[in-house]
């Protein structure tokens, strides 16, 4: 599904992204751990196309199309989700109205219908419903006044509503208090666990790993992939931390 | 032609673009526009070129035919208009009035008399090209009630309005205007709470693109206590445009209780566009609340990003974030058909500047 050869990157002229090459199958959950400073948040950037992250080498193919010619929005209508370690506030706009902006957006540029406004509304509660989040909440402006674990999970409702074939989830577990990483565990499964998709959680700490089985876990250190490994990897990276698995930050 | 026009150098015409006045005044004639009135009962008023086209329009109690000039610089060049006089417990339907400029200048007043415990409902629309220039002197008597907004959205030339209003006890004016068209404009205004317990909302907001010059010039004056003011403005500029906002309020020394309020916010959609703001506070009482805020940004990238990458593109993002900059300022219209027209002509602009 996803294919990233030889990456590079750079953020003002700072090379972040060092030769990172990655591939990811439907089906598949993969979990992208490393230290601060690693380029881990810079990855999901690039992935989706935000504007000053520049890529210098390498590729990115999202199911045999070429991702980097795509502006963001192509990127989400071709089926890629971008979960925000900050999700913005956009005093003004309300949750409803920028939901279904986005979804019917994403729909017109695969040539779809769009949805009408009871339709999107049903969509909205139920996935509202299963992530726990007040009804109410969807009226207000996106995030305004919204909790830590209340925008997290808002994220994961937005996730639910645009259905996509592959999500970046960056740092979707901080601020999450047990609870709610329980609930943004179970969404993600629900949402995401299909044979036809495929997940990237971009994390610092086993944790949301309880929840969400990565089928691999990668570590990142400096820019590049310096291991692949199984679930187990995750655990050892918990108990040895990421210099016991020789992936310190260089100096 | 010779125009007798203020002077950039005096401090109340300090950012007035009067070069765009004088040009517009003398351009060329332009086939008359469509214009049509909203869904609403009441009075229609047509004037084309500042004269009124009787088989267009339906008076109701308006009264059309000479009035008194005042002596305002731009102001007294209207010698004629029309007129709405409420006497007291009369119920008045809404008054449109739409002014159509097919070049050169055209100069209207009107006069807006309301008595004791009456309420009106007066909406304009200006079209077409050329300069038109108004006069609009406003009464309310006891607990009157005045609910005016005005859209400019001529394709060309410039339009400037004058309002002078005195609010008796207890009397409400909420005014509202939208300047989203292809004129320059000026927006002058000396409100004057000369009642006790006065109630004046006066704002709007100023979309300007390419090299026109749109500002508000309008001063709020307490004068008697426990009155209430609200100036909200918000100014989008684009291109090398420029957009001014200052607002003014004076409170008298025994206006005690006044609780006054401006906010003044602007939004540079390019670095070559220009927002001046100018808060200004004269406040003669001792207890009293003035809160005032300016303030000049661009659109948050980080929010558009955040649009985009849910599907929405560039161009459809910059507006929403723009149309909910605007909302503030056209959320107080209270009318529902009106203030959904004011929205969509606000809409139509942002989707063709952006």
């Amino acid at each position: 599904m996803l294919q990233i050869e030889n990456l590079h990157a750079e953020i003002d002229g700072k090379e972040i992204l060092k030769g990172l090459s990655l591939e990811v199958n439907a089906g598949e959950i993969h979990a992208i751990m490393g230290p601060n400073g690693a380029g881990k948040s810079t990855l999901g950037y690039v992935l989706g196309g935000r504007p000053g992250y520049e890529v210098t080498a390498g590729s990115i193919t999202f199911n045999g199309e070429d991702l980097l010619e795509k502006e963001p929005h192509e990127r989400a209508a071709a089926g890629v989700f971008l979960g925000f370690q900050y999700p913005v506030e956009i005093p003004g706009v309300s949750n409803v109205q920028f939901l279904r902006e986005s979804l019917n957006a994403q729909r017109a540029q695969r040539g779809e219908k769009p949805l009408s406004g009871a339709e999107f509304l049903k969509l909205a509660r139920a996935q509202a419903d299963a992530l726990g989040l007040q009804h109410d909440m969807l009226k207000r402006p996106v995030n305004v006044g919204f909790s830590g674990g209340e925008k997290k999970r808002n994220e994961m409702v937005q996730m639910g509503i645009i259905d996509p074939a592959f999500a970046i989830l960056d740092e979707t577990d901080s601020g999450l208090d047990i609870d709610a990483l329980r609930i943004v565990g179970d969404g993600i499964n629900r949402i995401m666990r299909r044979p036809d998709k495929a997940v990237l959680l971009i994390t610092h700490y086993q944790r949301l790993l309880d929840y969400v089985q990565p089928d691999r876990v990668h570590v990142l250190a400096d820019g590049r992939i310096t291991r692949s490994g199984g679930p187990e990897l995750a655990l050892q990276l918990e108990r040895e931390g990421y210099v016991g698995v020789g992936a310190e930050v260089a100096a | 032609m010779t125009l007798d026009l203020p002077s950039n150098r005096e401090e109340a015409w300090r950012w007035a673009d009067i070069g765009g006045i004088a040009a517009a005044a003398v351009l060329a004639p332009i086939a008359r526009p469509d214009a049509s009135f909203l869904d609403l009962p009441g009075a229609k008023l047509l004037f084309v070129d500042g004269v009124l086209d009787d088989a267009a329009s339906d008076l109701h109690r308006v009264r059309v035919g000479d009035l008194t000039p005042g002596t305002h610089a731009l102001g007294k060049r209207a010698t004629k208009g029309w007129s709405l006089h409420l006497d007291e417990q009369a119920v008045a339907h809404p008054v449109q009035v739409v002014h159509i400029a097919t070049g050169g200048d055209n100069h209207v007043a009107a006069e807006i008399v309301l008595a004791a415990d009456t309420s009106a409902q007066v909406v304009e629309t200006f079209v077409g090209a050329g300069w038109s220039n108004r006069n609009t002197r406003i009464t309310l008597g006891k607990a009157a009630r005045l609910m005016r907004a005005v859209r400019m959205t001529q394709g060309g030339g410039f339009v400037s309005i004058r309002d002078e209003a005195e609010l008796g006890e207890g009397a409400s004016l909420v005014a509202t205007t939208l300047a989203a068209g292809d004129q320059g404009v000026r927006i002058d205004a000396a409100i004057t709470l000369a009642g006790e317990g006065g109630y004046a909302e006066y704002g709007g907001a100023l979309l300007t693109r390419d090299r026109l010059k749109q500002e508000c010039a309008v001063r709020v004056r307490h004068a008697e206590p426990n009155g209430q003011s609200h100036q909200l403005w918000r100014a989008v500029a684009a291109d090398q445009s420029q957009a001014s906002l200052a607002a003014a309020v004076e409170v008298a020394r025994h206006a005690q209780k006044t609780d006054g309020e401006q906010s003044l916010r602007g939004l540079l959609l390019h670095r070559t566009a220009t927002v001046n703001l100018k808060p200004e506070l004269e406040i003669f009482a001792d207890d009293v609340k003035c809160a005032h805020g300016a303030t000049v940004g661009e659109l948050d990238a980080r929010a558009l990003f955040y649009m985009e990458s849910r599907g929405i593109p560039a161009p459809r993002a910059k507006a929403l974030l723009t149309e909910a900059f605007v909302a503030d300022a056209l959320d107080r219209i209270a009318d529902e058909t009106v203030r959904e027209a004011f929205a969509a002509d606000a809409d139509a602009w942002l989707e063709s500047a952006l």
